[in-house]
């Protein structure tokens, strides 16, 4: 795949992003804290998981993109375990549940609105490396999962892994506001 | 300019503070505002800094991006819900082959000019009374149509000066 196409799509998915999320601020605390049972996220929640996985991996990408003395590449090559990771974390018809490790598990932490000015931030940062990425190679520049250090992806990898997850969870913020509907 | 809106072939809804475009896409797109109002800024660690409004029944773009066909750092986002014509840089391209609209074009593209030269003289006057009059002579649309929050960035001042501003 060219590395301009991938940019180009993670950009607008991105922009997809960030205007379902700027209308979750049109709700009230109330919905956004609601959940359909005690071991089951909010909305709120929801976004919080998405903002500690942000908290690692912002930083990360961010540092080994300044560091890097890469060039940028025409073409970009999935890796093996990258496409894999990245495919895993596409929300499926029927719901793949999957374990949260307990750092990234917000339940029943005390969330306010601001959650959502943090994850908007965060996706302003994400553009931002989008855009620095076009100066490196996606392929050579190696991002170190928060699963294990040991266990790192090609940039461009770690790129679409990062944003499917939060597609993942932006679909259970949809079947919690259907929840909540027929509650 | 009705011309131009032709050759839309797609009409979009956007909710307010919807994107339209964020940093780094590429967008070649022109707008035309058919109701509501967009606002046009870049963001500088953070904080905004509106460089242009599109207003109904105007058209609007990211300029650059427009006519290099390379990634341009601007956003566009609804100030309100609107309702956007889109014309791709491709009609316009087939548009120009017939060499009588090439002069319309060119008229637009002159205004634009024009409108960039003033905007930029904006920018570069000190005071912030003088920098509100000229717009406030210039557009007085603007001050009917945009909240005065978002007003007073794009005049550089904060919204206390502003409303001082508008008082005297």
């Amino acid at each position: 795949m060219q590395s301009e196409n991938l940019i180009q799509s993670l950009i607008e998915q991105t922009r997809k992003v960030i205007n379902t999320v700027e209308k979750l601020k049109d709700n009230d605390l109330q919905t956004l804290t609601w959940k359909h049972d005690q071991n089951s996220w909010s909305i709120l929640e929801c976004l919080e998981h998405l903002n500690l996985y942000g908290n690692f991996y912002l930083p990360e990408i961010e540092s080994k993109i300044k560091n890097s003395t890469t060039k940028s590449e025409s073409e970009f090559k999935s890796g093996f375990l990258g496409n894999y990771f990245a495919k895993s974390m596409l929300p499926k018809d029927k719901l793949n549940k999957m374990k949260t490790f307990k750092d990234k598990n917000p339940l029943n932490a005390n969330l306010d609105k601001s959650v959502i000015d943090k994850f908007i931030e965060q996706q302003v940062k994400l553009l931002d490396l989008l855009s620095q990425s076009r100066n490196v190679s996606l392929n050579k520049v190696k991002i170190q999962t928060s699963i294990s250090s040991l266990i790192k992806l090609k940039l461009g990898d770690t790129f679409q892994f990062f944003i499917n997850h939060i597609f993942r969870h932006l679909k259970q913020i949809e079947r919690i506001e259907t929840e909540m509907k027929n509650a | 300019m009705k011309e131009i809106i032709e050759l839309s072939d797609k009409t979009i809804t956007i909710e307010r503070n919807e994107f339209l475009k964020v940093k780094g896409s590429v967008d070649r797109n022109l707008y035309y505002v058919e109701s509501g109002s967009l606002r046009i800024f870049v963001l500088d660690n953070y904080v905004e800094q509106i460089i242009r409004f599109g207003y109904k029944e105007n058209l609007t773009a990211s300029l650059d991006s427009f006519l290099t066909g390379k990634p341009s750092e601007l956003y566009i986002q609804a100030i309100k819900k609107s309702v956007i014509k889109v014309i791709p840089k491709e009609q316009i391209d087939n548009f120009l082959k017939t060499e009588s609209n090439q002069n319309l074009w060119t008229k637009i593209l002159e205004n634009l000019v024009i409108q960039q030269m003033e905007r930029e003289i904006d920018i570069l006057t000190n005071s912030p009374k003088e920098r509100y009059e000229r717009v406030l002579r210039r557009s007085p649309q603007l001050f009917q149509e945009i909240p005065h929050r978002h007003i007073a960035n794009y005049l550089r001042m904060s919204a206390e000066t502003l409303s001082r501003l508008k008082k005297s």
